[in-house]
C-alpha cells in the first residue's frame, strides 16, 4: 500500500514537473487570447525564453537573473507578435510561425556565437527544490507539490492571481469584453488595443518563464530547438483547460502524466517505440478539440484585428 | 417654459460625394420626446452619428445646452451625457447585464467591483423607471426586448440627459412596445430629453412631442406634433402620392410558387409562423413590412440556405423544401439578396468570375473546363445590356458602385431559364435610376411569365410594381390585398403594426 | 505616390531591409563580410553540384508549398504539410517494400497514387472536421505532424525496420522504383519533372476547372458560394485533400528520389518552409517554384558560408522568418507611401 503510495506520488511529482513549463505558458496564452489574440508563435516566446534565461544564468552565475531575463526574452519576442497583429493587422497565423522560424534561427545563431561548436554543452546548476515548511509535511500530496523550485511556486502564484483578475475583478469584465466584442468594449471607452498589447507582454512574461524552466529547472543547459513543441502543446492545453487557470493546469498534468509514464516505461525497459507515448499529448489533444466542438471557450474574436472604422 | 437643450444647425454630410446631409437643423427640448422621421436612406441615422461622434460632420454646429460643442468619439458624447442605443446592439454576449452596465466605468473599489452594491443600483434605477433587468443574468440568455433594456440601462446608469434611440420598435413585439413606450414616458417625466429615429408613422403619433422630417438629407418639416397627423407625416415623409409604374392589369396563370404553413424557429422564438403565400405565373408579390419581421428567414428557406422548422414549399407543384440551394436553383430559382456584398458577389473576383456563379452555366464549362472566351463574352453582353459601368470584365467587382454591382447580380440571376425571382430589397442603396430599372426590369419579367417575389421595406417599391401585396409581421402574413386603384394605405399601416384587420 | 509606384517601392524596401538585416547578422557572425558572401554565393552556385543541391532541395518545397497553397485558396490553413509528407513516405515504403516484385514504372505510378491520397486523407481528416464541426484546422493540422511523425518512429521500430538494421531505417527500395538522376553524377533527381507537372496541374485545376473555381469561391466568401448553390463543405474537403496530396507527393518523391528507404527525420522541416514559400510566391503555382528555389538558395549558400566563414546555418531559419514579417508589414508600407494621393 505504502509502495503504492510513492509510486503515485513519484508520479504525479513527475508530471507536475513536465506540466509547470506547459502551464506557465498556458497562463500566458489564455489571456492574450481572452483578449483576443492568438499567438500560434508561443513556440518562439518559448524558445526565446529558454535562451535568454540560460544565457543570462550562465554568464551571471545567478539564476534569478536567469529567471527575469527568461521574462524578457518572452516579451521580445511577443512585442513583435503584438505590433505585427495589433497595429499591422497582418494574419496572426502566419505571424506566429514566423516568429517560430526567426526564433529558432536566432537562439541557436547565437548560441553558436558565443559558446561556438563544442563537443560538451555549456551547463548551469538547475533550480534547487525549496521545501516549505508546514505544507510540505502534508502526507503523500505535501512533498509532491511543496517540495519544489521556485518557478512552480511561481506558478502556483499565478494561478491564484490570474484566477483572481479573470472571475473577481473588472479587469477580467474588460479583458472579457475586448476579446468577445471589441465594438462594444471600444464604445464603451476601453482602450481595446492597449488592453491587446498589455495581455502581450502578460503572454511574453508567462511564456518566457515557461521556457526558462526548461533550461533552468529541467535540464541546466541550451541546444537547438530546445522547446521542440512544447510552445503548440501549451496552445492546445488552454483550449483543454478551457482558458480557466486551475483547469489549465489540470490540462497541463494530464499531459505531463503522459510524458512521465513514457519515461518511466522507457526506463523499466518495455519494449514499446517511445513514440507511442511521445506522440499521446498530441493525440489528446486532437479528441479534445473534437470533444469540445461547437462549444469552445474560445472569444469570438480571436485573432481578428479591430477597425474601428469598419463595420 | 422648458430649455433647449439641444440645437443642431446648418449640418453637411457626404458619403462618397452623396450628400447624406443637406444643410440639416434639429432643436430638441428637454422633458421631450423628439421623433426623427424618414425613409431608409433619408440621413437620419447619420445625422445621429454625427451628434454621437461617430462620425464627424462636414461643416455645421452642435449647441449642447447653450454651448457650441466637439465631439470626437462616443465617449466624448457619453462624458457630455448624450448616449446612443444603435440598431445593432453593442452588448458582450458572454457578460452579465450588470457586467455591460458598468463596462468601462470604474467604480468604487476598482477593480475590485463591489457587484452587489451595483446590482442594487441598477435595480433601483430599473425600479424607477419601470426597465425591468435581472442583473446577473448574461446577455446571450435574453431576449431581443431585454438586451434592448440593458442597452437604454447602460445609458440610465451613465445618467444621460439625451437618449438617441434609433429603431427602437423594429426588433420588438407589440405588448413589448407598449413595455417600452410607457417607459419612455416616465423618462420624459423624468425631465429626460429622447430622440427616436424611425420611419414608422403611427408611433410617432403614438409617443412623440414633436417631429423632424428628413428626406433626401434635407429636413421637410420641423412641428408639434399636435399641428400634425398621420395623412400629413406621411405626405412629408414620402413627397408625393405613391406613383405606380405603368402596369397591365392582369391575372397570372397557374401557381408556381406555394409556400404552405412554414414556420421557423430561431433562438427560440417564432421567425417565422405557419406562413402561407402563393405566386401565380406571371405575377409580382409584394412582400410589405417592417425590417425584421421575418423576411430575411423568408427569402433563405425559399432559397434553402436556412432549413424549414415545418411545413413545405412546393414548385410548380413539386416539393423543394429538402433540396439542396444548387438543385432549386437549377430549377429556375433567381435571387437577389439585400446583402449583396455577403450573399451575392465575391468581391475579389473579377466580374467573369462571378457571373460563373450562376445556376445556368452550361454554355460554359466543357468537361468541367471553363470556357473562358463564352464566359467572357457572356460577361460582356451583360454589361453592355445592362449598361454596367466598368473598364474591363476582368477587374474585381469591388472597384464597382453599389449600383452596378446589383446590375451585375440581376444579369447573372435572370436569364431565361428563370421561373422564380426572389428579390430581397433589390434596390437597396441604389439611386433613382438604377432603382427605375431593376424594377421596370422585374416587371418584364413578369411580363414574360415569370412570378416575383418581391420583399421590400420601401412602400412605394411594393405599391408601383406589385399585382398582389402581402403584409408579413412577426413572421406571419397579416392579409393580402390586390394592388389597384382602391388600396387602403391606412389598412396597410395598421397591418405593418401587427393589427388584425381583417 | 501613386499607389502602384508605391506597390513597388513597398517591394523593394522589403528586398532591401531583408537584405541589411542578414548582412547585419552574418557580419557580426562571419570572418569577414567578404568571405561570408562570396562562401553564400560559392555554396549555392559554385559548381554543377551546388547547384543541383539547390534543386534537389527545391523539389519537395515546391510540393509542399503547393499543398499549402491549395489549402489556401479554400481558406484552409494548412500546417501539417510536414505530417502528409511522411503520410505520403510512409505509403511509398510500404508499397516498395511489400510489393518489390511488381515493375519498376508500376511501382512509380502506384506510389504516386498512394502517397498523393495517404497525404491527402491525413490532411482531409481535419478538412472534414473544419467542414462539418466547425474545428480550426490550425491546431489540428499541427498536431497531425507530431502523430505523424510518432507513427513513422513506431513504423521504423516494428513492421517497416530493415531486419539487418541497427538504427530505425526501412530497408532500401526496390531499384525499378527508384527515379532516375536527371544530370548523372549529381543527387538532383527525376522528382523535379513531378513537381513541374505538379504545378502546371495545380495551375489548370484551380484557374481553369469548375471544381478549382468552387474552390477559390469558397475561399473567398463562404456564404456567397453557397447561396450559389455551391456546396461549400465539399469544396473545403475536396481541397484539403488536393492540399495534403501534393505534401504526400513531396514525400514519395523524397523516397523514390534522394533517400530511396524512409528514415526518421528525412524532412528538416519542408512542411514549415513551404508556408514561407508558398507566401512568397504569392499562392501561385509558378511563383511558388520560384520561392522554393529562393528559399532553396539561402539554405544551400548558407551552408557555404558556414564553410567559408563560420556563419552558422542557423542564419537561414532567421533570414526566412524576416523574409515572413517584412512581406506581412509590406501593405503598411504601401498605405504609408501611399498617402496623400488617394485616387488610387
Amino acid at each position: 500500500m505504502a509502495e503504492l503510495m510513492d509510486i503515485i506520488a513519484s508520479f504525479l511529482a513527475s508530471s507536475l514537473r513536465q506540466a509547470a513549463p506547459l502551464s506557465l505558458a498556458a497562463l500566458g496564452v489564455a489571456y492574450a487570447e481572452k483578449a483576443g489574440i492568438l499567438n500560434i508563435g508561443e513556440e518562439g516566446i518559448m524558445l526565446s525564453g529558454a535562451f535568454f534565461g540560460f544565457i543570462a544564468a550562465y554568464f551571471s552565475g545567478s539564476l534569478f537573473v536567469g529567471i527575469i531575463s527568461g521574462a524578457l526574452g518572452g516579451i521580445l519576442i511577443s512585442m513583435i507578435h503584438a505590433f505585427m497583429c495589433i497595429k499591422v493587422k497582418a494574419n496572426q497565423t502566419i505571424v506566429g510561425l514566423a516568429l517560430n522560424f526567426f526564433t529558432l534561427g536566432l537562439t541557436s545563431f547565437l548560441f553558436l556565437l558565443v559558446f561556438g561548436q563544442n563537443t560538451k554543452l555549456p551547463s548551469v546548476a538547475s533550480l534547487n527544490p525549496i521545501t516549505l515548511p508546514v505544507l510540505s509535511k502534508i502526507p503523500v500530496l505535501g512533498p509532491v507539490f511543496f517540495s519544489q523550485n521556485i518557478l512552480i511556486y511561481i506558478l502556483y502564484l499565478a494561478i491564484i492571481v490570474f484566477f483572481v483578475v479573470f472571475y473577481k475583478t473588472e479587469w477580467g469584465v474588460r479583458l472579457t469584453a475586448v476579446g468577445e466584442n471589441p465594438r462594444a468594449a471600444d464604445s464603451a471607452g476601453l482602450g481595446v488595443n492597449a488592453t491587446r498589447y498589455v495581455s502581450c507582454i502578460i503572454n511574453g512574461v508567462f511564456g518566457g518563464l515557461g521556457g526558462a524552466y526548461i533550461t533552468l529547472a529541467q535540464l541546466g543547459y541550451f541546444q537547438e530547438d530546445i522547446v521542440s513543441g512544447k510552445g503548440y502543446i501549451a496552445l492546445v492545453v488552454v483550449i483543454l483547460g478551457r482558458h480557466n487557470p486551475v483547469f489549465i493546469l489540470l490540462s497541463a498534468m494530464l499531459i505531463g502524466f503522459a510524458e512521465s509514464l513514457q519515461f518511466s516505461l522507457q526506463t523499466m525497459g518495455i519494449p514499446l517505440p517511445s513514440q507511442a507515448f511521445s506522440m499521446l499529448p498530441y493525440l489528446i489533444a486532437v479528441i479534445v478539440l473534437l470533444l469540445s466542438a461547437g462549444k469552445s471557450s474560445s472569444p469570438a474574436f480571436l485573432g481578428i484585428p479591430y477597425e474601428r472604422d469598419k463595420r | 417654459m422648458q430649455k433647449v437643450i439641444l440645437e443642431m444647425n446648418h449640418i453637411d454630410k457626404s458619403f462618397f460625394g452623396k450628400k447624406a446631409n443637406d444643410d440639416v437643423y434639429l432643436r430638441v427640448m428637454e422633458g421631450e420626446i423628439h421623433a426623427l422621421l424618414g425613409e431608409n436612406g433619408a440621413g437620419k441615422t447619420t445625422l445621429m452619428n454625427i451628434l454621437y461622434g461617430l462620425y464627424q460632420a462636414d461643416s455645421g454646429e452642435i449647441i449642447w445646452k447653450g454651448e457650441p460643442l466637439a465631439i470626437k468619439s462616443p465617449k466624448d458624447a457619453i462624458d457630455r451625457k448624450i448616449g446612443m442605443v444603435h440598431q445593432h446592439f453593442t452588448l458582450v454576449n458572454k457578460l452579465s447585464a450588470s457586467e455591460n452596465i458598468t463596462l468601462g466605468l470604474k467604480t468604487k473599489g476598482y477593480p475590485f467591483t463591489d457587484r452587489a452594491s451595483l446590482d442594487s443600483k441598477i435595480s433601483e434605477i430599473s425600479t424607477r423607471y419601470g426597465l425591468p433587468v435581472d442583473p446577473g443574468k448574461r446577455i446571450l440568455e435574453m431576449s431581443v426586448g431585454e438586451q434592448q433594456r440593458v442597452e437604454i440601462m447602460k445609458l440610465l446608469y451613465r445618467d444621460v440627459d439625451l437618449l438617441i434611440l434609433d429603431e427602437p420598435t423594429a426588433v420588438l413585439t407589440p405588448s413589448e412596445t407598449d413595455d417600452f413606450f410607457a417607459v419612455l414616458e416616465r423618462l420624459r417625466e423624468d425631465g429626460k430629453a429622447i430622440i427616436i429615429i424611425t420611419h414608422r408613422i403611427p408611433e410617432v403619433m403614438r409617443i412623440a412631442n414633436e417631429v423632424t422630417v428628413l428626406r433626401d438629407g434635407k429636413v421637410v418639416c420641423s412641428k408639434s406634433i399636435g399641428d400634425l397627423d398621420e395623412e400629413k407625416l406621411s405626405q412629408y415623409m414620402i413627397g408625393r402620392d405613391l406613383s405606380t409604374l405603368k402596369r397591365e392589369e392582369r391575372t397570372g396563370g397557374n401557381v408556381l410558387l406555394n409556400i404552405d404553413g412554414v414556420s421557423l424557429e430561431e433562438k427560440g422564438k417564432k421567425v417565422l409562423d405557419n406562413l402561407c403565400i402563393k405566386i401565380n405565373e406571371g405575377e409580382i408579390l409584394g412582400i410589405a413590412g417592417v425590417d425584421g419581421n421575418g423576411q430575411k428567414q423568408l427569402a433563405e428557406v425559399i432559397l434553402g440556405i436556412r432549413k424549414l422548422g415545418g411545413g413545405s414549399i412546393y414548385l410548380d407543384g413539386n416539393r423543394i423544401d429538402q433540396l439542396s440551394i444548387e438543385e432549386r436553383k437549377n430549377m429556375g430559382i433567381g435571387y437577389i439578396s439585400d446583402d449583396r456584398h455577403r450573399d451575392g458577389l465575391v468581391m475579389d473576383m473579377n466580374l467573369e468570375e462571378n457571373m460563373l456563379l450562376r445556376s445556368e452555366r452550361s454554355g460554359f464549362l466543357h468537361h468541367g473546363f471553363i470556357d473562358k472566351s463564352a464566359l467572357k463574352s457572356a460577361t460582356e453582353h451583360a454589361i453592355s445590356e445592362f449598361s454596367i459601368k466598368t473598364h474591363s470584365s476582368g477587374i474585381p467587382v469591388r472597384l464597382l458602385s453599389g449600383g452596378n454591382q446589383q446590375k451585375l447580380i440581376i444579369a447573372r440571376e435572370i436569364h431565361d431559364s428563370v421561373r422564380l425571382v426572389i428579390a430581397f430589397q433589390p434596390t437597396r442603396g441604389l439611386d433613382i435610376g438604377a432603382s427605375e430599372f431593376v424594377r421596370s426590369l422585374l416587371l418584364s419579367e413578369r411580363d414574360k411569365g415569370c412570378a416575383v417575389l418581391l420583399i421590400s421595406a420601401d412602400l412605394e417599391e411594393i405599391f408601383s410594381i406589385s399585382d398582389e401585396v402581402a403584409v408579413i409581421h412577426s413572421g406571419r402574413i397579416m392579409g393580402i390585398v390586390r394592388n389597384n386603384s382602391d388600396v387602403d394605405m391606412t389598412r396597410i399601416g395598421l397591418m405593418m403594426a401587427g393589427k388584425e384587420v381583417m | 505616390m501613386k499607389r502602384k509606384e508605391a506597390s513597388l517601392a513597398a517591394s523593394l524596401i522589403v528586398l532591401f531591409l531583408t537584405i541589411l538585416l542578414s548582412l547585419v547578422f552574418i557580419g557580426v557572425a562571419g570572418d569577414s563580410l567578404s568571405s561570408s558572401i562570396s562562401g553564400f554565393f560559392k555554396g549555392a552556385f559554385g559548381s554543377a553540384y551546388s547547384i543541383s543541391e539547390v534543386f534537389v532541395k527545391a523539389i519537395p518545397l515546391t510540393l509542399c508549398g503547393l499543398s499549402v497553397a491549395a489549402g489556401f485558396y479554400s481558406g484552409f490553413t494548412n500546417i501539417g504539410a510536414e505530417g502528409q509528407f511522411y503520410m505520403g513516405a510512409v505509403a511509398a515504403t510500404v508499397l516498395g517494400m511489400y510489393c518489390p516484385f511488381l515493375p519498376g514504372f508500376l511501382l512509380i505510378i502506384l506510389g504516386i497514387v498512394l502517397s498523393f491520397l495517404f497525404g491527402g486523407i491525413w490532411a482531409a481528416i481535419p478538412g472534414v472536421l473544419k467542414a462539418k464541426f466547425g474545428i480550426s484546422e490550425v491546431i489540428n493540422t499541427l498536431m497531425f505532424n507530431y502523430i505523424a511523425t510518432g507513427i513513422v518512429g513506431i513504423l521504423l521500430q516494428t513492421v517497416l525496420k530493415a531486419p539487418d538494421a541497427y538504427f530505425p531505417v526501412s530497408s532500401y527500395m526496390p531499384e525499378g522504383m527508384w527515379l532516375f538522376k536527371i544530370i548523372p553524377g549529381t543527387r538532383l533527381h527525376a522528382g523535379l519533372i513531378l513537381a513541374v507537372l505538379s504545378a502546371i496541374f495545380m495551375y489548370v485545376f484551380v484557374w481553369r476547372t469548375w471544381a478549382g473555381f468552387k474552390i477559390r469561391a469558397v475561399g473567398s466568401n463562404r456564404r456567397a458560394a453557397s447561396c450559389a448553390g455551391i456546396n461549400v463543405s465539399l469544396s473545403l474537403v475536396l481541397s484539403s485533400l488536393l492540399s495534403g496530396g501534393f505534401a504526400g507527393l513531396a514525400g514519395f518523391s523524397e523516397i523514390a528520389g534522394l533517400q530511396h528507404r524512409l528514415l526518421e527525420g528525412m524532412s528538416p522541416g519542408y512542411g514549415y518552409l513551404a508556408i514561407v514559400a508558398s507566401l512568397l510566391g504569392g499562392n501561385n503555382p509558378f511563383g511558388i517554384i520560384l520561392a522554393s528555389i529562393i528559399i532553396a538558395v539561402i539554405q544551400v549558400g548558407s551552408q557555404g558560408m558556414q564553410r567559408s566563414s563560420g556563419v552558422p546555418t542557423a542564419i537561414s531559419n532567421i533570414i526566412l522568418g524576416l523574409v515572413v514579417l517584412l512581406i506581412l508589414l509590406r501593405p503598411v508600407l504601401v498605405k504609408a507611401l501611399s498617402k496623400g494621393d488617394n485616387n488610387g
